[in-house]
């Protein structure tokens, strides 16, 4: 066959294709496959507690949640899937009965049965346990294990979010023989869970060591060693992923994300964080409990322009306590209001007397939260309040929150733990729970009625009404839903999950392996 | 011998004597002193005209224009010369008024040092031998650890205003002043002094006044310099920290600390208010040293 | 030898007393917020601990006792337990002590090394470029604010060159520029220092001898500034570990190294007292004994001290 010139193009250009190939796929592909088999990655701050039922800080549950599991898990697809509990099935009204799984050990060796989960889903709320998840699974009536393979829970009411609520913050699952032999304190030093990763050693402010779990239930995951080292400042943490010391890291600062996308080795990856980033408020002190000083804080914020350039758009203005994508989310709601003439005027009706209002923040734990601080206190400035910023240590914040002695308000980055109003709404203000610095008679009873009501069309007016009673009285300060980023190596395949769990296990966590 | 000479370091340049001095230094011109004076007294003035030599409010934000580098024209229309940092601030103003924070911290912590040290060393010269060895005790107790721990001690418990920062800077340099005033006070003292007062005829209250008095003073001129320089650079450094003047005031010392997330990308935010600090710092220890050659040789080691 | 003892009794004397008084000034700056129980104990402490500490620090007798007290407590070596780490305070701090020594040595070493040599070459090229741009470089070093060097040296050659890591301890890159920073006031005085030595010793009569014989200079001279410069070089070195102690604390903050500086001003973030005053304390010990061994080398080389 003669070749024409076509052909020879046509053959020329397949050699040509076939020899920009490798050159594409061997230059940034290297980049892009990795043989390592410990994931190396850095946060903003220590963990502070291990043990699941002792903090929500998002610093700890990184960890904690892939040292333990729950009985059920939310994928970052938003659904819920089986994990110690193979089924469940709601009995009537009020009896959920669930099909634990077989065969599973704690990194102790001990079996896993009904008696664990028993044990710790009591100690969430048990007064005397003290734990910080002691609202999430109030629900409850009763729990008892018929038999080691079985856990049958009742509800005092209806609560149709039940296997939710386990999912999450309270749902972890603690080994009952261990916990009680050695104490909450040696527990806490020495953790043992059934999860993908066993703690192996922590190094306080410089490194806790996971070593994988090889009989991990759902399969030995793709790494043998996890090293988690806590870098407060931005830019060494930055530093420490762009030079490649890390493969991951937390709390990126939108300012810092052009870096981290240019850099041929890192990509950027976020979610809309599933909850909102709030100034929430310590109301017991005045002149915060005047709910007119509050609106008044509230009007002062222009938060599209906190979202427009500190975050550079990366998020939304909220518009009430509940967030996008949650149940009952109220879409009609307009965007918070920015009228600060409107913030004088309620301050003179408030009779504001020029009392201090501070502002605690911590740096880099919420992200951009010292620099929204500033910018926020300047507003608040400009309409007439005599603010105090004062930056407090991490373990400082941790301390203040679990006695409630904050000085004014502080940051909080509420989380929907169960995509639903009550699982952060009702979860953290309601009473007894960790930001009950407020309470109003109405707006317990909806909360309660709503938790219990199996009518969505009940529901969602109720959480309407609480709504309504939340935007007078600003328990919370709602400041942005933002997109929370990740700054990852590109040789690893992972999903962020817009509850900050940083999940690790199979389904969402591979390195790239040439 | 190790403990008994003075430390006031980092502009200090007090070396130890032993070794004689390389002739081109005896006789610095008098013009570099004048010249050294006169930054200071630039910088006063800069400091009390902040609120009209700086072109724009040093605390105001502007979202928009944040990260800035320097520019004639910037997003609100304005010039930039020193750009604006995280929060849209004008670099510039900011180091304009915080010259305010540093000199007024840096003369007010020299002054109560001064007062202190020369009161101790007054005090110690006319004991009897009991306050002396006290008053020394504590000024070799002083260098016995580094100072800084000790002001952030403090200030971590009292909190950081004003006051107390002057206080704290005062007292990290006493020791100086007391030293010369207590070896003037002793020379005073000794008899040969006296006794050639007397056969030279003249009365005491004279030669204190002509002769031993501008000689103290001189030597506390230039001492007084030099820990002009140390006070300011510690006031940088304690607000550096976040235990000295608390934001949004500006400081030099705070500025640097705020630019410190931004080094790679607005590094103008650190750098501005720390060169201005590096030279002011420089000039001013290097006027001291001038002036030291000029009036006090002897106070080159003891 | 007879003057020897009693010059190291007197030093020995002056340590303690030091020392003493170090200790006084922390009992007294932990009791000026009123009381420290709330200073060394978590909020959340169950009043079994909190009376636990209140018996342990004497807190229900009368001051002067419960300085004795602390007195005897610092003896045994016991400040307190950390809030922030859970384990006693002497526990934390020693395990953040060997970085700190590895970097004020390094520090140390470095400036030396450096400085000498450079002290050596601008007194012989005196008055040249080289001479001038040296001393430029060591006043900079000498008056400059620790930290902002710091922070240019990151700017410069970390983020900008890209020749060193910005932060943390690792391998002997990491040690090279904290080490620059930490020793910069050394360098500066200890090049100045040995450049007023060497002119010196070029003025002398032996450098003319040796010339006539013909020897290298730079041995001639090497040797006697050595002999000259010795005791007012061990003399730096003493006043130099204060001056590191103290630049350790703000280097280590900017550089992110895990050495004691760095802990004393997070414990004091972390409202961790317990912890800056066993830093405090520790700090004041080492300065002392190495004062004390500075004292004792000046004395052996120094003839007139040995004789009383």
């Amino acid at each position: 066959m003669e070749l024409t010139r076509r052909d020879l193009l046509k053959g020329a250009a397949a050699l040509g294709a076939a020899a920009a190939v490798p050159l594409t796929a061997g230059g940034p592909a290297l980049a892009q496959t990795t043989q390592k088999k410990e994931l190396v990655t850095a946060q903003s701050g220590d963990v502070s507690k291990f043990d699941p039922h002792f903090s929500t800080s998002s610093n700890d549950v990184r960890v904690s949640f892939n040292i333990f599991d729950n009985l059920v898990s939310r994928h970052p697809d938003g659904k819920l899937y089986p994990s110690l509990a193979t089924e469940w099935k709601l009995e009537g009204q009020t009896t959920w009965r669930f099909k634990l799984r077989q065969g599973v050990k704690f990194h102790n060796g001990d079996p896993f049965t009904s008696a664990d989960a028993k044990y710790s889903i009591e100690r969430t709320y048990d007064p005397a346990a003290k734990t910080m998840v002691a609202t999430v699974l109030a629900t409850i009536e009763r729990v008892e294990a018929p038999d080691p393979a079985t856990l049958v829970i009742t509800t005092k009411k209806p609560d149709p979010l039940l296997a939710a609520r386990l999912a999450f913050y309270g749902g972890q699952i603690i080994p009952k023989k261990y916990v009680e032999s050695v104490g909450n304190d040696a527990f806490n030093a020495k953790p043992v869970g059934t999860g993908p990763v066993r703690f192996t050693s922590w190094v306080k402010d410089d490194r806790a060591v996971l070593d994988a779990n090889p009989d991990y239930w759902g399969g030995k995951i793709d790494m043998d060693r996890w090293v988690m080292r806590p870098i407060p400042e931005t830019a060494p943490r930055i530093a420490a992923l762009l030079k490649g010391e890390v493969d991951a890291i937390t709390q990126l600062p939108p300012d810092q994300e052009d870096r981290v996308a240019a850099n041929a080795s890192t990509r950027v990856a976020g979610a809309l964080y599933a909850g909102l980033y709030v100034l929430a408020v310590n109301s017991k002190r005045p002149p915060l409990d005047n709910p007119l000083v509050k609106q008044a804080l509230s009007l002062a914020i222009d938060r599209e322009a906190i979202v427009k350039e500190l975050w550079r758009g990366r998020g939304i203005v909220p518009g009430g306590p509940i967030a996008k994508g949650d149940n009952h989310f109220d879409a009609s709601l307009p965007p918070l209001a920015y009228n600060p003439a409107e913030a004088k005027e309620r301050l003179k009706k408030a009779g504001y007397k020029g009392e201090e209002v501070f502002i605690e923040t911590t740096v880099a734990y919420v992200a951009q939260d010292k620099a929204m601080s500033e910018a926020i206190a300047a507003m608040w400035k400009d309409v007439g309040v005599n603010v105090k910023v004062e930056v407090i240590e991490y373990s400082v914040r941790a301390q203040k929150n679990r006695e409630k002695s904050f000085k004014g308000v502080f940051w909080s980055d509420p989380t929907s733990t169960l995509s639903d109003p009550d699982g952060m709404m009702w979860r953290l203000l309601g009473p007894g729970g960790p930001q009950d610095y407020w309470r109003e008679a109405k707006f317990d009873e909806l909360g309660n009625a709503a938790r219990f009501s199996v009518d969505e069309k009940f529901r969602g007016q109720a959480y309407k009404d609480m709504t309504k009673i939340f935007l007078e009285h600003f328990p919370w300060l709602p400041v942005i839903q933002p997109y929370e980023d990740y700054g990852i190596q590109k040789y690893i395949d992972f999903t962020p999950n817009p509850n900050q769990q940083f999940e690790i296990r199979r389904f969402n966590f591979k390195f790239r392996r040439a | 011998m190790a403990s008994s000479i003075p430390a006031s370091a980092p502009a200090d340049a007090v070396l130890p004597a032993p070794v004689a001095r390389p002739t081109a230094r005896r006789h610095r011109t008098p013009g570099l002193v004048l010249l050294g004076v006169g930054f200071v007294a630039l910088l006063l003035v800069v400091a009390a005209a902040a609120p009209v030599i700086a072109p724009q409010d040093p605390i105001r934000q502007s979202l928009r224009g944040r990260l800035s580098p320097p520019t004639w024209n910037g997003s609100d229309g304005k010039a930039h010369l020193l750009g604006t940092d995280h929060l849209g601030r004008d670099v510039l103003s900011r180091v304009i008024w915080g010259s305010r924070v540093s000199l007024v911290i840096g003369f007010a912590a020299v002054l109560v040092g001064g007062l202190l040290g020369s009161a101790a060393g007054l005090a110690a010269g006319f004991s009897r031998g009991r306050m002396d060895a006290i008053v020394m005790t504590l000024a070799d107790a002083q260098l016995a650890f580094p100072f800084i721990l000790l002001a952030i001690g403090i200030i971590a418990v009292l909190g950081p205003s004003f006051p107390t920062l002057v206080v704290v800077i005062g007292l990290s340099g006493w020791v100086s002043y007391a030293r010369i005033l207590r070896s003037q006070v002793l020379v005073l003292r000794s008899r040969e002094f006296v006794e050639s007062i007397h056969a030279l005829g003249g009365s005491l209250a004279r030669v204190v006044l002509r002769h031993v008095l501008p000689n103290v003073l001189s030597s506390i001129v230039v001492i007084a310099t030099l820990e002009l320089a140390r006070a300011i650079v510690l006031e940088a450094t304690l607000s550096f920290l976040g235990l000295g003047i608390q934001p949004p005031t500006p400081s030099w010392g705070g500025m640097v600390q705020e630019g410190r997330e931004y080094l790679d990308s607005a590094w103008w935010i650190s750098t501005c208010p720390g060169i201005v600090l590096m030279v002011t710092s420089i000039v001013v220890s290097r006027t001291g040293d001038w002036l030291r050659d000029v009036l006090d040789p002897t106070l080159r080691g003891e | 030898m007879r003057g020897f003892v009693p010059f190291l009794g007197q030093r020995l004397v002056r340590a303690l007393i030091a020392l003493w008084i170090v200790s006084t000034v922390v009992f007294v700056v932990m009791r000026l917020s009123g009381d420290p129980v709330p200073l060394l104990l978590p909020p959340d402490a169950p009043t079994s601990e909190i009376l636990r500490v209140r018996r342990e620090l004497g807190l229900d007798k009368p001051l002067p006792a419960q300085y004795v007290i602390f007195l005897g407590n610092l003896a045994r070596g016991d400040f307190g337990r950390s809030i922030h780490f859970r384990e006693p305070a002497l526990d934390v701090v020693r395990g953040y002590l060997a970085a700190t020594l590895e970097l004020g040595l390094t520090a140390f070493v470095l400036a030396t090394v450096i400085a000498v040599p450079i002290g050596l070459f601008s007194a012989m090229r005196r008055n040249t470029l080289v001479d001038h741009v040296a001393m430029g470089l060591a006043l900079i070093g000498q008056s400059a604010p620790t930290f902002f060097l710091g922070i240019l040296f990151i700017l410069l050659l970390s983020l900008k060159a890209d020749l060193f890591p910005t932060s943390g301890r690792g391998d002997w890159r990491n040690l090279v520029l904290p080490a620059l920073t930490l020793g910069a006031f050394t360098m500066a005085s200890i090049a100045r220092l040995t450049r007023s030595a060497v002119l010196e010793v070029l003025r002398a009569d032996y450098i003319r001898t040796a010339r006539a014989k013909g020897v290298a200079e730079v041995w001639v001279v090497a040797k006697h500034t050595l002999k000259n410069a010795a005791i007012p070089i061990v003399t730096i070195t003493g006043l130099q570990f204060g001056t590191l102690l103290g630049g350790a604390v703000v280097t280590e903050t900017v550089f992110s190294w895990p050495g004691i500086g760095r802990l004393a001003v997070q414990s004091i973030y972390n409202r961790d007292y317990a912890v800056v005053q066993c830093t405090v304390f520790l700090a004041a010990l080492m300065f002392v004994v190495i004062n004390f061994f500075v004292d004792l080398v000046y004395g052996v080389l120094d003839p007139r001290i040995r004789a009383g």
